[in-house]
């Protein structure tokens, strides 16, 4: 699997069609974003797998966003999962500022293997651009009755009592790059108050709707263990969205969102 | 076209979490929590997420000052740093090394401190090392 | 650290943050866990999450209190009484565990004798914790597989802070929840390396390793390592050294990355002393009021511009890399120094900090196997005294103390030394806001970090505000015997009435102009967790 990302990636370096390619290093235990310009050292490329499956991952589509945003010339090429490719085509989709337009960024895929996908209840764990791995099946939560998702809300007004208010959930989130951030303006809400009051989760919920690509990379930055990615779903049902299967799903027509 | 991501250790609480300093062309623009630090795998606080900002701030000190007249003034290394020599050798000379006092640092390293403390005691000859560890 | 050496060997944390997470009881004594040590606290929620009992002590109904199985709200400085307290129920139900004691420990008798005192009616009367929720805390952590206790500057920040770790240590002792997995007494370093300057021998009496300057084997020991004279006589502690200022015994005060200007209590006496210096040096990377006041300031490169090695809260010695070249001119705070070495006249020439933790590794028996190359994956936890030693988890194994056996301290209840009155009604507590680190100058040198939090401000309960006639936001006046400050009121349920707690990272709202410099006596730390302040609507 590796070996392929790998030689894709040195193909795309050594021919000169991209000026650098987005990955994983691996350096003794631990792994970093790395932006490779040179071919030679692709082989300490790392697919995320710590100790545990996926469980190094980072926002690289976030990061790619940066760089091509301050490399205006240069093209890319970024190593993607079925959710970061999701996220590329998010930000291309809602972002008319997108620095990441397809001609400038060459997105190398690969899947997920079967019992990641299962864990991170992933509806399509493959990339469309993939160059090693098998499309399968999805494993998307069974969408859940009005009178169950009431319940459930109910439950999470007691989780904001854990927040730290770390921001670590916009902050590794792929999708989320605005320069001003509602959750972080006293006026929306009030900055000294540790714990938040449950606005502070709802408010980035709302944000989330239609555009979470389930990646879970904020639940793995949060430090209160709050399950993060099944609020954005829970949200998402409430005001009537579905769950996009992937980031450029069709956009339903909108729904008035009175039971929230 | 210069991007890296280099180790490092958080300088606030105790907790000791590790993460990325992200760089564009030697400029700090991001951190990133270490996914594979035992420590905090992959996650950090408020304050950690954002301890790239306070380095490269403008209000850095950026050069030795030397009071003269009694205003800070900026002076070289070599002025500044004979000045506190010689001044440390004529005050051990005049009052003994004990008129001497080092507050060491919570906030520097092992090796600094290991070298601030080495020099009190060994260059200047006086145990009155301190730190801020119970403040 | 002066608590838990004298009663265990060792000031350490004794388990790693880690094993938090698969504790079955957690007692928690003041400690804002989730404010001060996030990253701690997502152990203590995945503690809980895996079945864990959660109390929390605190004067103040911290963000923890909420996810606590029990939350109990001590009075102010009646830490050592509830402790007491709670050993008298363990002892008096026969919950202790005799065989550990036996085996591991001395100077049991004193102290069944001292808590028989502590009986449950007299512990509820100088604590208000009730008789039910001190046999909840007894029962739960005597009786748990795996008891672990966390505190912090809740506990220390006290005239009778080393007793009140003792008392904690006594805790431990008592029903053997010590030397094990998951279990110990931990104290959470508020700074990232204060560790590691207690390590180093950032401490008057002793070299790196807690080798006692006192004892003629380590002076020979360390004169020969560093091919000099040494002073026989241990040094002055901080407030000493300020003593020693205006007495004029002092002369020199050379300061890297410190400002005690804002970090010591009773600011005023601190600039007086300051002041009276012949020569003050300031080493640091920002400007601040101690810098202000100096002859020479040297600016010092920060954590991101230099290689070098922190040790954690938990003994785990770990990596950090030089990520950009220092701002200007400043240089690593161990080249500063080591130029102003050689031309003091001792020579020193070490060309990395490397090359210096070579010879940190040869003399602190605790660091022996350490070097940079081994630093390179997790760090290691010490003591790691060889080079094949793999670091250790947590210390005490078995409960072979570093001291041989554990001492119990019989530890009478003191008062805080500054009690409310008649015209300082209110009690003022100080601590940390989640945003802000210490005395701010890198915190509010951060942009988003600045915005988050711009000011300081003062809790005060609803029943105060109306007391006082003021609002959510409206300036307060703060009153104590060393000064007046103003801050914004924020107004919580968070503190009970009759408290105000004040954070301490503002220079224009200082807690410090405000704070007791009474000292505990033995480690000299002040009592900033409590005096008596008196409240007003600002004009």
């Amino acid at each position: 699997m590796k070996q392929k990302i790998i030689e894709r990636a040195k193909a795309l370096l050594s021919s000169g069609e991209i000026g650098g390619f987005l990955a994983l290093k691996q350096e003794g235990v631990h792994i970093a974003p790395h932006l490779f310009t040179d071919p030679a050292e692709l082989d300490m490329l790392s697919l995320g797998d710590g100790q545990g499956l996926g469980d190094a991952r980072y926002p690289l589509v976030k990061l790619l966003y940066t760089l091509a945003e301050r490399f205006p010339q240069e093209k890319f090429g970024v190593m993607v999962r079925g959710c970061d490719e999701r996220a590329l085509n998010q930000l291309l989709k809602e972002d008319r500022a997108c620095p990441m337009t397809a001609g400038r960024v060459i997105p190398v895929g690969f899947s997920c293997p079967e019992e990641l996908a299962k864990a991170c209840e992933c509806a399509k764990p493959w990339p469309d651009a993939m160059v090693a791995g098998e499309k399968m099946e999805g494993f998307p939560p069974p969408e859940s009755d009005m009178a169950d998702l009431m319940a459930e809300l109910q439950q999470w007004f007691g989780e904001a009592d854990r927040c730290l208010k770390c921001l670590g959930c916009k902050n590794s989130c792929p999708v989320c790059v605005c320069h001003e951030c509602t959750l972080e303006e006293e006026a929306m809400l009030p900055q000294r108050q540790l714990p938040p009051t449950p606005n502070f989760l709802f408010t980035r919920a709302v944000h989330m709707v239609d555009r979470c690509v389930y990646c879970g990379l904020c639940e793995a930055a949060c430090p209160a263990g709050i399950p993060l990615k099944k609020l954005y779903r829970l949200v998402a049902q409430l005001v009537g969205q579905g769950i996009p299967l992937v980031g450029a799903a069709p956009r339903p027509q909108p729904q008035p969102a009175a039971q929230l | 076209m210069d991007y890296k991501s280099t180790l490092s250790v958080c300088p606030y609480c105790g907790c000791g979490c590790s993460f990325y300093l992200e760089t564009i062309d030697g400029k700090l623009v991001g951190t990133k929590p270490s996914a594979t630090s035992p420590v905090n795998n992959g996650k950090l606080c408020v304050k950690g997420w954002k301890v790239h900002e306070f380095v490269q701030s403008p209000r850095r000190l950026t050069n030795p000052l030397l009071r003269k007249n009694g205003e800070l003034v900026e002076v070289s290394w070599d002025e500044a740093l004979d000045y506190v020599a010689d001044k440390l050798k004529k005050i051990k000379a005049e009052h003994g090394p004990d008129s001497i006092a080092f507050l060491a640092s919570a906030k520097i390293t092992n090796e600094d401190n290991y070298v601030l403390q080495k020099f009190a005691r060994a260059g200047v000859g006086t145990n009155n090392v301190d730190h801020c560890a119970r403040l | 650290m002066a608590g838990l050496a004298a009663a265990f060997g060792s000031g350490a944390m004794t388990n790693s943050i880690e094993e938090l997470a698969g504790a079955d009881t957690i007692f928690v004594i003041g400690s804002n866990t989730t404010a001060a040590h996030p990253l701690v606290a997502d152990r203590l929620y995945r503690a809980k999450k895996n079945g864990a009992t959660i109390i929390v002590a605190d004067p103040r109904k911290i963000q923890l209190a909420l996810t606590a199985d029990l939350y109990v709200s001590q009075a102010l400085g009646s830490d050592a009484a509830l402790i007491n307290g709670i050993a008298h129920i363990i002892i008096k139900e026969g919950w202790q565990n005799q065989q550990f004691i036996d085996d591991n420990t001395e100077g049991y008798e004193d102290f069944k004798a001292l808590v028989e005192g502590y009986t449950p009616e007299r512990t509820t009367e100088l604590t208000g914790v009730s008789k039910q929720d001190l046999y909840f805390i007894a029962e739960k952590y005597a009786k748990a597989p795996a008891g672990s206790i966390v505190y912090c500057m809740g506990i220390t920040q006290h005239t009778s802070g080393v007793d009140n770790v003792k008392s904690l240590a006594n805790l431990a002792m008592l029903t053997g929840q010590i030397g094990r997995e998951s279990t110990g007494v931990n104290p959470l370093r508020g700074q990232n390396n204060v560790q590691g300057a207690c390590d180093m021998g950032g401490l008057p009496d002793v070299y790196p390793g807690y080798q006692k300057v006192d004892v003629p084997d380590n002076q020979a020991k360390f004169a020969k390592a560093w091919n000099a004279e040494l002073s026989p006589k241990a040094g002055l502690k901080i407030p000493d050294m300020l003593t020693g200022l205006n007495d004029g015994s002092v002369k020199v005060l050379f300061v890297v990355g410190e400002n005690p200007m804002m970090s010591d209590p009773d600011q005023h006496h601190v600039e007086l002393a300051l002041k009276k210096a012949e020569l003050l040096v300031v080493q640091d990377i920002f400007d601040h009021q101690t810098a202000q006041l100096a002859h020479v300031v040297l600016p010092g490169a920060s954590y991101a511009e230099k290689d070098g090695t922190f040790s954690n809260t938990e003994r785990r010695v770990q990596r950090l890399h030089k990520a950009v070249e220092p701002v200007g001119d400043s240089k690593a705070d161990w080249e500063i120094t080591q130029e102003i070495s050689n031309r003091f006249g001792y020579p020193m020439n070490y060309a990395s900090p490397a090359e210096i933790m070579d010879e940190i590794a040869q003399v602190t028996p605790q660091y022996g196997g350490i070097n940079y190359e081994r630093l390179e994956g997790e760090g290691l936890l010490w003591p790691c005294p060889n080079q094949d030693h793999p670091g250790t988890k947590f210390l005490h194994a078995g409960g072979k103390f570093a001291r041989g056996k554990g001492l119990f301290h019989a530890i009478e209840w003191r008062a805080p030394a500054e009690v409310v009155d008649e015209e300082y009604p209110l009690w003022l507590t100080t601590g940390r806001a989640h945003v802000h680190y210490h005395t701010g100058t890198m915190t509010r040198n951060s942009p988003s970090l600045h915005a988050l939090m711009p000011e300081g401000f003062a809790e005060i309960n609803p029943v105060e505000a109306d007391r006082l006639g003021v609002s959510e936001g409206e300036m307060l006046q703060l009153t104590t015997r060393r000064g007046t400050i103003q801050a914004k009121a924020m107004i919580t349920e968070r503190v009970r009435p009759g408290m105000v707690f004040v954070p301490f990272h503002f220079m224009e709202a200082c807690a410090n102009v405000l704070t007791n410099p009474a000292l505990d006596p033995v480690c000299k730390i002040p009592e900033f967790k409590v005096c008596a302040v008196k409240l007003d609507k600002a004009a």
